[in-house]
Parts: structure tokens; sequence; C-alpha cells
């Protein structure tokens, strides 16, 4: 058992298909990120991708950066049994782009104006469904569609299933598309609103996984805690694990200093709703990978320094809940690396 | 581990309770009605298996699939005897559609809704002070995959009382959809009928109670036990079963739970009547009880509550539940032609049946798209209802 009382999972694989982000290591810094670059979703190939949502492509091309960073696709095959491979989605408003589009055809043209190739994508998990389908991935597949906690709730799932023994692998994807209907439900008075249009996905696998693979843990995932504010939550955690904060990932508008250096990812991105938790997770993992990184604005962190990322406001900002987890390097000395598959290449 | 449900909730077409449910089911009474949610002209499809709990003549209204789930999860939570505070019990809610009916009333006709009401902690923070809530939006497999994440809590020790959920209602996007998909607009839904023709909504939601049964039922009652779930998925088709995974998931939760497809007495069958998930799950049942004679009992809710998507995997367990107890089974409505696949299955008909002998151990069974299998071992504690 690990400090969260539940069995700790590490994080083997991370990626991004974010247009501002050709490395992770750019996911922290200070300024404003320009919301420009190269649209990720232009890599994808292959039929079927006129009836795939945005939130869908965005999701594909994270998840496959980090199956392949985590040695779990080698030439697009599977390097493990395909039913112990799990996936968790993480997203609130990725699919209303399809809903909100549908009930307006229907309004002027009757049901007979759309397209039935649409069906699937009018449930939530359509995304999660892709993800399975493209990378052949047949253990426990859930979407966690939760509000501002979603995406480091879904990570939490994620080791849950490991933990359970469900499966052995996780594949976590926290996605969210900028559309019309998103900055609508975003902030309904401002149709300019800046909103994440991206993905970012990390693999998290058992501790037997690791080491059976062979492969390097690029950190652990330790304590969780959903409370009704944010102070409890981060108390929650805290609690649990008292190591110090060398990095702090907090939701926008926290007041909240625990110590350490603090990135506001949202004030970088814009709303990043579902997504915001699997992003601050994989921030983490790249600031804690001290082996993979070494130039974060931030400097490296120190051996026993971990990361505290929290989304949601819980009271302060009306939500229902806030979240906060911790993630820590991996365990063992720093330069045990085994081996290291998988390129890092453009936005690992 | 064993995990006893120790209270129990339901709303739907057929009423506001479970009593009510099991009632209609039993006496073979549909939920069936024309469809009143939507501008009628714009659909070929004419019905629906709505709870039409609107205003009179004030259209559609937002937060429908919200007040159901706080009502089915305030009963069970009573008849657990957890009273109105959740503050330390986790409530996982498996849905198909969230709150995206309301989306699509704020998007097209500008009614009031708050994007913090798209999941479903807002309204369980408000009324039970829930924080640990989980909105598993996991199709029409959602509430028995969120039935296995609640085991797991319990087998984890990670938290000692769990309520799981379900509850959806029905979008306009996805009914006219389903209506451009089918060759003929289905009339009801008619499960394993050669005649079916396609699936048909319906609203509800459902909740349980689940405990360790080591811990006991503490305030509630030992209804029944929950031996497995087992989860996967096809990677197959966005929308198509599989039939293969399918029987996986079935030996799975078999496995876990221990039983061999003989112990099992009663199959509540996901039964949506599509033409590919009634073959498929058909020959699944084929398959894994190959050489069963007489097969399980056998029966399809959705015939008389149609779909209700993310909630229906529950709905289907408490009927099984509630089955078990008193020992009667309610039929598939609308059964009149079977099809060859089903032609050994002991499948209930046209009238409920009182079973002799007594029912023991239930298979529910519950898929979705994207190839979502869930599929759960029950078994009745026999403890008699105060």
């Amino acid at each position: 058992m690990g400090r969260a009382g539940i069995a700790s999972a590490a994080v083997t694989g991370i990626g991004t298909a974010v247009p501002e982000v050709t490395d992770v290591a750019d996911l922290l810094g200070a300024e404003p990120l320009p919301a420009t670059g190269d649209d990720p979703v232009r890599r994808l190939r292959g039929r079927g991708l006129r009836y795939k949502d945005r939130a869908t492509k965005l999701a594909l091309c994270a998840a496959r950066v980090a199956l392949v960073d985590a040695g779990l696709l080698v030439d697009d095959t599977l390097t493990v049994p395909a039913a112990d491979v799990g996936v968790v989605v993480s997203t609130n408003l990725g699919n209303v782009d399809t809903v909100c589009d549908t009930v307006a055809t229907i309004a002027k043209e009757t049901y007979l104006g759309t397209s039935p190739m649409l069906l699937p994508a009018t449930a939530s998990n359509v995304t999660a469904s892709w993800t399975a389908i493209t990378f052949g991935l047949r253990g426990a597949n859930l979407t966690l569609c939760n509000g501002p906690t979603s995406g480091l709730d879904a990570v939490h799932w994620a080791r849950l299933l490991v933990a359970s023994g469900r499966v052995e692998h996780v594949l976590v994807v926290g996605v969210e598309p900028a559309n019309d209907p998103v900055r609508y439900l975003v902030d309904p008075a401002d149709p300019a609103v800046r909103v994440l249009d991206g993905a970012a996905a990390l693999v998290l696998e058992s501790a037997a996984a690791v080491a059976d693979r062979r492969v390097a843990a690029l950190a652990e995932v330790g304590a969780y805690a959903r409370r009704t504010t944010l102070e409890h939550a981060v108390s929650g955690v805290a609690a649990v694990d008292p190591r110090p904060v060398g990095l702090w990932l907090p939701p926008a508008g926290s007041d909240l200093e625990p110590s350490g250096a603090s990135v506001d990812l949202t004030a970088r991105f814009g709303e990043c709703s579902g997504a915001l938790g699997v992003l601050q997770c994989v921030a983490a993992v790249s600031w804690l990978d001290r082996n993979g990184f070494t130039n974060n604005t931030f400097g490296r962190s120190k051996a026993d320094d971990v990361v505290l990322a929290a989304a949601g406001s819980g009271d302060f900002g009306g939500d229902d809940a806030a979240a906060a987890l911790i993630l820590g390097s991996a365990g063992g000395p720093a330069d045990r690396v085994l081996e290291r598959p998988g390129p890092k290449g453009v936005a690992r | 581990m064993s995990h006893l449900i120790t209270g129990m909730g339901a709303v739907a077409s057929t009423g506001p309770d479970l009593d009510s449910l099991f009632t209609a089911l039993c006496a073979g009474r549909s939920g069936l009605a024309p469809l009143k949610g939507f501008v009628p002209d714009r659909f070929r499809a004419v019905n629906a298996y709505e709870i039409d709990d609107r205003a009179p003549g004030g259209g559609d209204e937002p937060l429908r699939a919200t007040r159901w789930l706080e009502q089915a999860v305030a009963a069970a939570a009573k008849d657990a005897g957890l009273g109105e505070d959740l503050s330390d019990v986790p409530v996982l809610i498996g849905t198909t559609l969230r709150e995206l009916r309301s989306v699509e009333l704020s998007w097209r006709d500008d009614i009031d809704f708050d994007v913090r009401e798209l999941h479903f902690g807002a309204m369980l923070r408000r009324r039970f002070g829930a924080a640990q809530t989980y909105t598993v939006a996991n199709a029409c497999s959602a509430s028995l995959y969120a039935l296995a994440l609640g085991v797991d809590l319990l087998d984890l020790g990670a938290a000692d009382t769990v309520v799981v959920a379900g509850t959806d209602t029905i979008t306009e996007s996805t009914y006219g959809l389903l209506d451009r998909c089918y060759p003929e607009a289905p009339d009801r839904v008619r499960p394993f009928d050669r005649n079916r023709r396609g699936m048909l909504q319906g609203d509800g939601a459902v909740a349980l109670v689940l405990r360790r049964e080591s811990d006991g039922p503490a305030g509630g009652t030992a209804y029944a036990r929950v031996r497995s779930v087992a989860v996967n998925c096809d990677a197959h088709h966005p929308s198509a079963p599989n039939a293969a995974s399918i029987a996986a998931a079935m030996r799975q939760a078999h496995e876990r739970a221990g039983v061999r497809p003989a112990d099992i007495d009663l199959l509540m069958l996901h039964g949506t009547g599509t033409g590919l998930n009634d073959e498929a799950e058909a020959e699944a049942v084929g398959t894994v009880f190959a050489g069963l004679d007489p097969t399980p009992w056998m029966t399809a809710v959705k015939s008389m509550i149609g779909h209700t998507a993310g909630a229906s995997g529950l709905h289907s367990l408490l009927t099984a539940v509630r089955s078990m107890r008193v020992g009667v089974v309610p039929p598939i409505l609308g059964l009149d032609d079977p099809i060859d696949e089903v032609r050994d299955f002991r499948l209930v008909r046209n009238e409920a049946v009182q079973v002799p002998g007594s029912l023991r151990t239930a298979q529910v069974d519950a898929f979705g798209f994207g190839g979502l299998n869930a599929v759960a071992v029950v078994e009745n504690t026999g403890e008699k209802v105060a």
C-alpha cells in the first residue's frame, strides 16, 4: 500500500496534442502562450476522420504519443495483451458540438437533415470508444465527465483500475475542443473567451507491469482527495503525504499558496475544463522526470519534492468540489534508468 | 468479496418509485406513450417512454435527469438508513447523456442553463452534502460499469458505503439520429422479436446503496448480494456490438463470482430491440449457456420502460433483486415471434411467471456504444423484508 492507502501507480509515458505546445517542457512557464501553432490533428491519417469529432481527433493524437512513449505501442502494434489495457477519458464539453449542431439541424430540416454517422458522437463516451478501437485497447473503458475536477478524478480512477487488478496499464486522456457551443457554455457573455483546444495523455501502470516490461517509471501518482473546498482537498492530500511541495499547479483563481513554484495552466491556455487535471499531471511528470528534462523554467526538482495539482474551485468559485492530487518522483535512485523505449520526439 | 445491496430507489416512465416499476413490469404495463418532449413534426417516430412531469403547456424543461437522480438517490439512501447526509459516501452516477438535453435547450431555445449542472455533482452537493461524486458517462452500460467501480472501492477499503446510480433523459439529438438510422420507425421496443424495428429511449433514474457484506447492512436491509461485476470493451466498432467480447464479459462475471452458467437462475437481458444488439446478445448467451436445458429464465425490461440508457443496467438489476425476493419474473412485452437465435431460451413472454422453487442467482447484462460491456452476478439473500 502506498501513501494514499491504495497501491500507487507509475506514469510511464506522456503526450500532448495542443497547438501551442511542441514539447511538454513548454507547459510550464509564467507567460500566456500565443494561441498559434500547427494543428496536431493534421498528423492523423486513415479513413473515417470525417465523422470523428474534434475532441476525438485531439485525443487520438495525444494518446498515440503517450502509448509510444510508454513503449506500449511499437510500429502500431500493442506490446502487451489488449485486455490488460484500460482507457480513462476526461472531458466535459467534448461532444457538445455534435449535440448542438444536430438539434439546430433538426429544427431547420427535421431528422432527415441529420447524418446517421453522428449517432455515436451524441453519447459522451465517443472519444474513449474511438481511442479503444484505434489502438485495440480492450480493458475497462471509462469516461469521466465530472466538471472542473474531472481530469484529476480520471487519473485517480485509472490508479484504482490498476489497484483493483482489473487492468495492468491505463491510458488516461484529458481533452476539450474549442468551438462555438463550448465557448457559449463556458461563458455565454463572451463569444471570444479563451478555451483550450487540445488533449493531454499519460500511461499509468502497476509496479508489477513496470518491472515486467523493464521500463522506467517517470513519476508516481500519490494521494488524492475530492472535497467540498479547495482547502480541504489540499489539506486532505497533505495529511496523507507530507513531503514538501516543489511545484504547485492550482486551479484558476486560487489564492492558496502551499509552497514552491506555482503555475496556473489556465492562465496560459484558457479554460481547460475536463482536460486540466491530465494536463497538470503531464506537466508534473515533465518536471519530476529529472532524467528526461533539464530545461524546465523552474529548474530541476529535488529528490523528495512532490508536485501538488488541484482543480475545481470548490466553494470559493461555486463549483461542487475541488480535487487535489500529488505526484512524486518514481521510487528508487534517480539514475536507475532501465530501458526507455519510444522516441522523445515532438510533443512528447 | 461480496457486497450487500442495502437500499434501493428507481424512477421510470411507469411510475415514481421502485414499487410502481416492479408492479407495472409484472402486470405487463408499459410506459410507452406519444412523444411529448419535442416538436413532433420534426420526426418520423411518434412514441417514447417518457416521464411526463413537465409543467402543463410549458414545453420541455432543463435538469430533468438531475431531478430523477435526486429522487432515486434520496429513496435509496433513506431505504438504507443513510438519511440525507452523504458527505462521507462516494456517489457514482452512470449516464449516457448527462444533462445534454439541457445543453440543447440552452443552445437552440435560449432556456437558462448553467454549465456547472452538466454533471451531477452540483445537485448531489446541494441536496446531500456529497463531495466524492463521479459522473461516469459510459453509454448504455454506464450504471452497471459504475457498479463495478463501487465494488472496487469497497474491495480496496477506500469506502465502507457507496451509492451507485444511473440517470438519463431523452435528448432530441439522439432521438432524431436514431430515427434517421432505422429503416422503419420503431413504434415500441420489442426485444428478440422477428419484427423488431429498433430502440426507443426511456426516461429514468435508479440508485442503490452498497456495503461490504462483512460489515453488515447497518440501518438498511440486506436485499441482495453483489457477487461480481465484469467489465470490458470490444474495441471493435463505435455502435455495433461484438458477440465474442460480450461472451467474454459474461464468462469473466461468472469466474469472478465463482459460479457456473448452470447456477444462473434468472438472466436479465440487455435486449434493446435493435437488430444488432439482440443478435449479438443471443449469440453470446447461446455460447456461454450452451448445453443447458432448461436455460435460466430470461426477460428484458426495456419492452416496458424503453431504453433508459445509462440507467438501464441498474433498472434491470433492481428488477432482478425484486424478482428473486418474490419469485416472479416479469415478461418481455411484444415478443410474439422470437428470432431463431433465442429458440432454445426460456424467455418469459406475454405474462409474468411465478417460478416454482427459488430464484437464487441472477445475471444482469448491460452493453453500450463503443462496445462497453458490463455483466453483474447478484444473489438473493433470502432475508425477509420487514
